[in-house]
């Protein structure tokens, strides 16, 4: 396969264009004003009979124009060219580390598998190999899970079970819900405030964004974990303040970790699994619900709050929320009558 | 499973898959060999230096430092010592690396339990085989060289250095069959236990390297011949 080429090679090459073209403008300059030296030297002999001055000046306005738009172009195809060279890199990663989570559960399902086809082992051993096995599925469907919520979400196939509910009611019980997958004891998730409001959201998805900030929150912490969440409102949004006492993100890292693919690597938490892609779902089920998160860590060991902000219904981003619900009338309408 | 000759040797086996790494310790237990197990880089490297191994079976994904390290420092305190790398990771250039690094041998996820034990197997039998033939003849005298198969130390007129693992396994094993034409096929299978073809290009890397070692003149080998297409052959 062809080497992928550096950034650095392309910014040598983004110099050099800019060089070229700020020659040829030089070039171009310098020529337009001897000419004009030229024709003033001979402008009493040929005055009479040629007028040139406001054609050259349109000339001029025209090449400054052109030369703008050809800059611009170039400073755009330039800016265009590093973000799909950061997502190649991020992407590269991210083949690394889903082969990884792939074949691993894989190896481990097949070794048990083997292991029970070629030895006799007590019945005891069994039930415990089956349990391994188990979690290795479980492993495997969660993973293919993310992948296939992520391709969904952006062919905006996913937010289609969109209706409006209390608030209140609904995050907690989603919370709750998103609580008990992932075995967190009760103890460990406090609830503060209140938001008897109405909202518009896909509480299947907004499952999905509080079951990877849980996630998240097991993963990145040394000490056990403990999460506070706060329901708020300001005069526009519901705001949710998803609180952890993990090990917190180090400042140059806070505006990556919702780009796809991006993974934080801890030296003290090392053997963190993950594709990098749970972040950027999250982000995009806000985005999808009309809202905003944002995120903010003191730094190290410091915790990390992530700050959710979805729009109150018939008080902000009306339109929107309408095409979220008619887009949910829709697909009910188009799944009756493939029923029908 | 089969009869195991080689029970009781200690495997050290550096796994950082929970689930995958119990399997393994299982089985390698129920073959009849002792096993301490390490889950990250940094463990694997503290475990070998309190306790001796007969082999170690290394992951390449591990926390703290990876598969590579992990090989590059054992071999500089045990040149010896057999390794097989067991990875996730399929790229011809990870193989490469591997092996160059001083892996014996090396199998890609998911595998087949039979194959694993099979090649652990042979890595045993390989480096009793390899004692046993350094014992007889630990010192080795051709042309203007000596070499020591015991500690891996070399003399070629006044310069001395050291082999690695598989150099002096590739010189030991063209020695041992000094005068008869060795393929490369043969030596991948009895030095790095790999049957594939894709490889080759290792085997002609350590002998051009042998050659360099060696050779008065590394362009027209005395000691090391080549054989088009065969392979190889050792005289002194």
């Amino acid at each position: 396969m062809k080497k992928r080429r550096s950034q650095l090679f392309y910014l040598i090459v983004f110099i050099f264009a800019q060089l070229a073209l700020f020659s040829l403008l030089g070039l171009w300059i310098f020529r337009y004003v001897f000419n004009h030296l030229n024709i003033t030297q001979i402008e009493k002999d040929i005055a009479s009979r040629v007028t040139t001055e406001g054609i050259d000046v349109i000339i001029l306005i025209c090449g400054c124009g052109l030369f703008a738009a050809i800059y611009l172009g170039m400073i755009l195809i330039f800016r265009n060219l590093n973000i799909q060279l950061k997502i190649a890199k991020l992407y590269d990663n991210f083949i690394g580390n889903i082969t990884h989570e792939l074949k691993s559960p894989l190896a481990s399902i097949q070794l048990y598998l083997d292991t029970m086809d070629n030895r006799d082992i007590p019945r005891s051993k069994q039930k415990e190999f089956i349990a391994m096995m188990r979690r290795d599925t479980n492993r495997l469907t969660g993973l293919v899970n993310s992948v296939l919520e992520i391709t969904g979400l952006e062919q905006k196939r996913m937010l289609f079970e969109c209706q409006v509910y209390n608030a209140d009611s609904a995050l907690r019980t989603v919370i709750d819900e998103a609580r008990q997958q992932l075995k967190l004891p009760v103890d460990t998730v406090t609830i503060r405030g209140e938001v008897s409001l109405q909202f518009v959201a896909d509480l299947n998805a907004l499952k999905t964004v509080f079951r990877n900030l849980f996630d998240n929150a097991i993963k990145y912490s040394i000490d056990p974990v403990q999460i506070i969440i706060n329901l708020k409102r300001n005069t526009k949004m519901i705001v949710i303040e998803f609180c952890d006492n993990g090990i917190g993100i180090p400042f140059p890292e806070q505006k990556k970790v919702f780009d796809k693919f991006h993974r934080i690597y801890n030296s003290n938490i090392p053997n963190v699994k993950g594709t990098g892609l749970g972040l950027y779902l999250v982000k995009e089920i806000v985005r999808h619900h009309g809202g905003k998160i944002e995120l903010f860590s003191d730094g190290e060991y410091k915790g990390t709050t992530f700050r959710i902000k979805l729009p109150i219904f018939n008080v902000t981003r009306k339109r929107y929320l309408s095409s979220l619900l008619k887009i949910t009338r829709l697909m009910r309408q188009r799944q009756e009558v493939n029923r029908g | 499973m089969d009869n195991n000759d080689y029970k009781g040797s200690r495997i050290l086996l550096v796994e950082d898959e929970e689930t995958l790494a119990i399997g393994l310790e299982y089985n390698l237990q129920e073959e009849g060999y002792s096993v301490v197990r390490a889950d990250d880089g940094r463990k694997a490297l503290e475990y070998f230096r309190s306790y001796s191994f007969d082999l170690i079976v290394l992951d390449i994904m591990l926390p703290y430092y990876n598969g590579f390290e992990v090989a590059r420092s054992i071999r500089e305190k045990s040149p010896r010592l057999p390794i097989l790398m067991l990875t996730a990771r399929t790229e011809h250039k990870d193989r490469v690396l591997g092996l160059e690094l001083g892996a014996d041998d090396y199998l890609t996820k998911p595998f087949h339990l039979q194959e694993l034990l099979a090649r652990i197997k042979g890595m045993l039998r390989r480096k009793t085989w390899y004692n046993e033939a350094s014992n007889v003849t630990p010192i080795y005298y051709f042309g203007n060289n000596e070499v020591n198969f015991d500690d891996l130390s070399c003399r070629s007129g006044a310069r001395q250095f050291c082999l690695t693992s598989h150099e002096a396994m590739v010189l030991k094993y063209l020695v041992v069959n000094k005068g008869r034409i060795v393929s490369r096929k043969e030596l991948l299978d009895k030095v790095w236990n790999v049957s594939t073809e894709m490889e080759t290009r290792t085997v002609d890397n350590f002998i051009m390297r042998l050659r360099k070692y060696f050779e008065p003149d590394p362009s027209n080998p005395i000691f090391i011949k080549s054989v088009r297409i065969a392979g190889y052959i050792f005289t002194s």
